[in-house]
């Protein structure tokens, strides 16, 4: 990435968040009694990233900032895809497939992405740690993760 | 010699056949959830309580705080071994210690972390035996002015970890109160950036924050380029024991991360982790070759570890003199003691000596269970490095799930988790440092409601921060904290403009 | 590394393999049993799992149900396992949730969709009233001081409690109305958790302190705190402190939990619920509990408690309106 449009990027992105911060902040409600308000801080906040975006624009502009480069090594999107899917198809699965099967599929994908050649053994593998880590968690401590179609064949679903 | 003779007692109570066994469970289990991400003692404890319907009091409690002092210890590890602290207070340990690991030195810095602990919570066990009286006694003289004072000192000191871009580490900060700031606000419980969630009422999770920008960051982060990935597969050099230099360096650092852990865990709002920051500080500050920190100093994780353990034992002070539930280990530990018609208060050490000495007595030997446990475990814990990477990450993202929705089965927690961790990465791509955003996350919003309790005592006077000796004199630490460092790069400038 | 990756597989399949045959064996050994499930919208530790827990073991031991199932959905003071609980859980005739009044209060401040109407209102089980102190060094001897310098001048007297809007926060405001000072006028300081409150008192940081009886008793047996006041309807047998009402404040609050059924259930399976908790509360096993835990036995059961959730929803939307919170 570039260091100076990345530098710039960057100190836009926190002037944006001082806005928001700033425009919710207007609409925490008032509360007559207390001295100092639940806006105040929210407030200092806001003021505080503003004035942090300003700088770090100033110095971007002037050409400072370089991220650390990787000699023109590439950005690995293949395998940062296959994490984001993982989490992804977790997030999404989690309730209807159960924590169990959405596990091992976050598993398996994360696995990909760092390398792995061998998807049947380490689907496996994801689907034995899962199956482990819940059994333990619910047989152990008590902690249920609801329902799902593995869990409920352990016995456990809530 | 009174408390000698109460502590002998204790120690037959807790040595009776089947209590050191509970205690070996219970130092057992608190590793295995310290080193788990997300996963905490009070809640292990909390789901544990129905054991106090079958066991006795006695071994009910050496159980729960061999829990309690485990996860102190295992906090560290995956800190040091992967960047990944699964909880605030081993943030610090991770900035030094991940360094060493990637430098091939996981060993002794794991060595240092286990020793450390060992050292800092028996000091602080000593403390609690012969001087909460006294100690709580002063803990009680701090009110809201007071502590918000102290948080200023602890943003002050917070500067150390801000790495070498000081305006994207302040940014991090200032983001961190922010997300400190989400939920229904204490003093007037009015909604705050809550964007109408009623999941988001009661604020992000520090764990959720924790485990979001450093286990799931840290996976994307090296995902991204092939050479992040071999470089973070080093093979462990060297011996995995403390060298000489690594003693000497480390000793004095047990010993101050102790005397500050200790009196801070026994403030009734001192927290775990003002003392770690506190102690990488002045680890920094004191260290002969400043140049180290940042790229794995053994002083950076020796200090913050021992700060850590002896807040453990500090934390136990006001609980067990005054029946406070300081922490929310402490509230649940107190609630078993209900379960057992024992309530806790004032008079707590009067009415059950057995019971209170037997714990504390039990706090020795889980120390000592711990250390005979973690030395040998430094061997097996930098074999986790030798699994393979495809494995050990994807482990990492399920267990980081586990402690997420595991907990509250909420899909906006993970939402929230894997978006905090895009976040994480993000900032990892721009170079901005990620720790002071769990720094801002917690003394800032405690800054806030102390100030604001002050002043609603105080009758809407600020000048009550100035007028309290014990908040002036923080503020003049803080101060001199701030100036000192400055004012002394000037003279050393000057000097050498002139000479 | 290959080797690895077969050994740890083959340890990972004998294991759970284990862990399988045991949930498999337990899964048909409870199909038969009458399963009780109770739903706790907070987190494990607190009062409502704790009044979980309490009856878990109760009728355990008492061997009315063969199994009791916990299942915790923390959040906004039960705002966000309500909503959840109606939906998910409807229908379902071996449910019941614990709730109370900071459960009301929860959903009117945080406006939250779901109300303790959508429920099916079973039993209230517990009561724990609240305490006025001071600290031991406190010039304050009784309550008529005390309100004096409160009507004298509202901001010069600190009350520490828990969270605003919480049980704590609601004395105070009720307090304020009857002795005619407006209830936003009071110097409330609201403090996470039992611990940094008491911690606060003790230290002599403000003028008085609220919460409940069970939470500052020690304190006060032991002589640290002076209890002025209790919330109490009437003198409490073993608790030497006088009620607001004998002092001429006319308020009484108690900040009760009880059980609710999920909504959609047949009138007979209503009242099976209802008379499980009538014997459940009727047990010595379950009394000794109560006592150990300082909390007052208030049973109201069936259609008076439905009336009694109604009215509380009603007053204490008033008196959080009157502290700016509703």
């Amino acid at each position: 990435m570039p260091g100076r449009r990345a530098g710039i990027a960057f100190a836009l992105a926190i002037l944006a968040l001082a806005a928001l911060v700033a425009v919710e902040a207007t609409r925490i409600p008032h509360s007559a009694y207390a001295v100092v308000g639940p806006r105040f801080f929210p407030f200092a906040v806001a003021g505080l990233l503003g004035l942090l975006g300003l700088l770090l624009l100033l110095q971007a502009l002037a050409g400072g900032l370089l991220p650390a480069d990787f000699a023109g090594e590439p950005f690995d999107r293949r395998a940062v895809a296959w994490v984001g899917l993982g989490l992804f198809l977790n997030v999404a699965l989690i309730q209807s497939l159960g924590f169990v099967l959405a596990s091992s599929l976050l598993f398996l994908c994360v696995a990909r992405g760092f390398g792995s050649t061998r998807p049947i053994r380490h689907a496996a593998l994801g689907f034995l740690l899962a199956t482990l880590v819940f059994l333990g968690f619910s047989r152990l401590l008590g902690v249920r993760f609801g329902g799902g179609l593995v869990e409920g064949l352990l016995g456990a679903g809530a | 010699m009174e408390t000698l003779a109460a502590l002998g007692q204790g120690f037959l109570v807790a040595l009776q056949p089947t209590n050191p066994m509970w205690g070996f469970v219970g130092v057992t289990l608190g590793t295995f959830v310290g080193v788990l991400p997300g996963l905490g003692p009070a809640l292990t404890i909390a789901l544990l309580l129905p054991i106090t319907y079958t066991v006795d009091a006695t071994a009910a409690f050496i159980l729960f705080v061999g829990i309690y002092y485990g996860a102190m210890y295992g906090g560290s590890t995956t800190s040091i071994l992967l960047n990944t602290p699964g909880e605030s207070a081993t943030i610090v340990t991770a900035l030094e210690g991940h360094r060493m690991a990637l430098a091939g030195r996981a060993g002794p810095a794991l060595a240092t972390a286990a020793i450390g602990s060992f050292v800092a919570g028996t000091i602080g066990t000593l403390g609690l035996t012969f001087l909460a009286p006294t100690v709580v006694e002063l803990a009680l003289a701090f009110g809201p002015a007071d502590y918000f004072s102290s948080m200023v000192l602890a943003f002050v000191t917070v500067s150390a970890t801000l790495g070498s871009r000081p305006l994207r580490g302040l940014a991090a900060l200032a983001f961190g109160i922010w997300l400190g700031l989400v939920g229904v606000d204490l003093q007037t419980g009015q909604a705050r950036f809550t964007f109408g969630l009623l999941e988001l009422l009661d604020g992000i999770n520090v764990i959720v924050v924790c485990v979001g920008l450093f286990a799931v960051g840290e996976t994307l982060w090296l995902a991204h380029r092939a050479s992040l990935r071999r470089a973070s597969i080093v093979p462990v050099r060297g011996s995995l024991w403390l060298s000489g230099e690594d003693w000497r360096r480390s000793w004095p650092a047990w010993l101050r991360g102790a005397l500050i852990g200790f009196p801070i865990g026994a403030l009734p709002a001192g927290g775990a982790e003002v003392p770690t920051f506190l102690s990488y500080w002045l680890e920094r500050r004191l260290a002969r070759r400043p140049q180290e920190f940042g790229r794995g100093a053994i002083e950076g994780v020796a200090g913050p570890e021992a700060a850590n353990n002896a807040s453990a034992a500090g934390v136990l002070v006001p609980m067990l003199t005054l029946g406070l539930p300081t922490s929310a280990t402490a509230a649940i530990v107190l609630s078993a003691f209900q379960g057992y018609g024992i309530n806790p208060g004032p008079l707590l050490m009067e009415s059950q000596p057995q019971l209170v000495w037997g714990l504390i007595a039990g706090l020795y030997i889980a120390n000592l269970l711990l250390l005979a446990l973690n030395l040998p475990l430094v061997g097996l814990w930098v074999r986790v490095r030798a699994i393979p990477q495809p494995l050990l990450y994807a482990g990492i993202l399920v267990f980081a799930t586990v402690g997420t929705y595991g907990i509250s089965q909420s899909p906006i927690d993970l939402v929230l988790l894997y978006a905090i961790g895009l976040l994480g990465f993000l900032m990892r791509l721009f170079d901005v440092p990620t720790a002071p955003v769990i720094i801002g996350t917690i003394p800032g919003p405690l800054a806030e409601q102390e100030l604001r309790r002050a002043l609603t005592i105080a009758k809407g006077d600020p000048t009550v921060l100035l007028t309290r000796p014990l908040s002036a004199t923080l503020l003049a630490l803080a101060l001199t904290a701030l100036l000192v460092p400055l004012l002394w790069r000037r003279l050393v400038r000057a000097g050498l403009r002139r000479g | 590394m290959p080797g690895w990756t077969r050994r740890a597989t083959a340890a990972g399949a004998l294991a759970t393999l284990g862990l399988v045959a045991t949930g498999l064996r337990s899964r048909t050994a409870q199909a038969a049993i009458d399963q009780l499930q109770l739903f706790v919208p907070a987190a494990p530790g607190g009062g409502w799992d704790q009044t979980a827990r309490t009856m878990e073991a109760v009728l355990r031991v008492t061997g009315m149900v063969k199994g009791v199932q916990i299942t915790n959905v923390p959040g906004a003071g039960g705002t966000v396992g309500l909503p959840q609980f109606v939906n998910q859980w409807k229908g379902r005739p071996n449910a019941l949730m614990v709730g109370g009044m900071v459960m009301v209060g929860a959903v009117i401040a945080n406006k939250a969709p779901v109300g303790l109407q959508a429920t099916t209102p079973i039993a209230r089980l517990t009561g724990e009233f609240e305490v006025i102190v001071v600290p031991a060094a406190s010039p304050h001897q009784n309550l008529e001081s005390l309100i004096a310098a409160f009507e004298a001048n509202p901001g010069s007297v600190s009350w520490a409690g828990g969270s605003a809007g919480g049980t704590d926060h609601i004395l105070v405001g009720m307090i304020a109305k009857a002795v005619g000072v407006d209830p936003e006028a009071a110097a409330y300081v609201a403090f996470a958790g039992g611990g940094a409150a008491q911690a606060a008192i003790l230290g002599n940081q403000v003028t008085a302190g609220v919460s409940g009886w069970g939470e500052f008793a020690e304190q006060v047996k032991a002589g640290k705190m002076r209890a002025l006041a209790i919330s109490a309807d009437k003198r409490q047998p073993g608790i030497d402190v006088p009620t607001l009402k004998e002092q001429g404040i006319d308020v009484e609050l108690f900040n009760w939990r009880g059980v609710f059924a999920p909504p959609g259930l047949k009138p007979e399976q209503v009242k099976a619920l209802v008379s499980l908790v009538e014997t459940m509360a009727a047990r010595d096993a379950w009394k000794a509990e109560l006592a150990k835990r300082y909390w007052t036995g208030i049973l109201l059961t069936g259609e008076p408690f439905a009336k009694f959730v109604a009215e509380e929803i009603v007053r204490i939307e008033g008196i959080l309106a009157s502290l700016g919170l509703a």
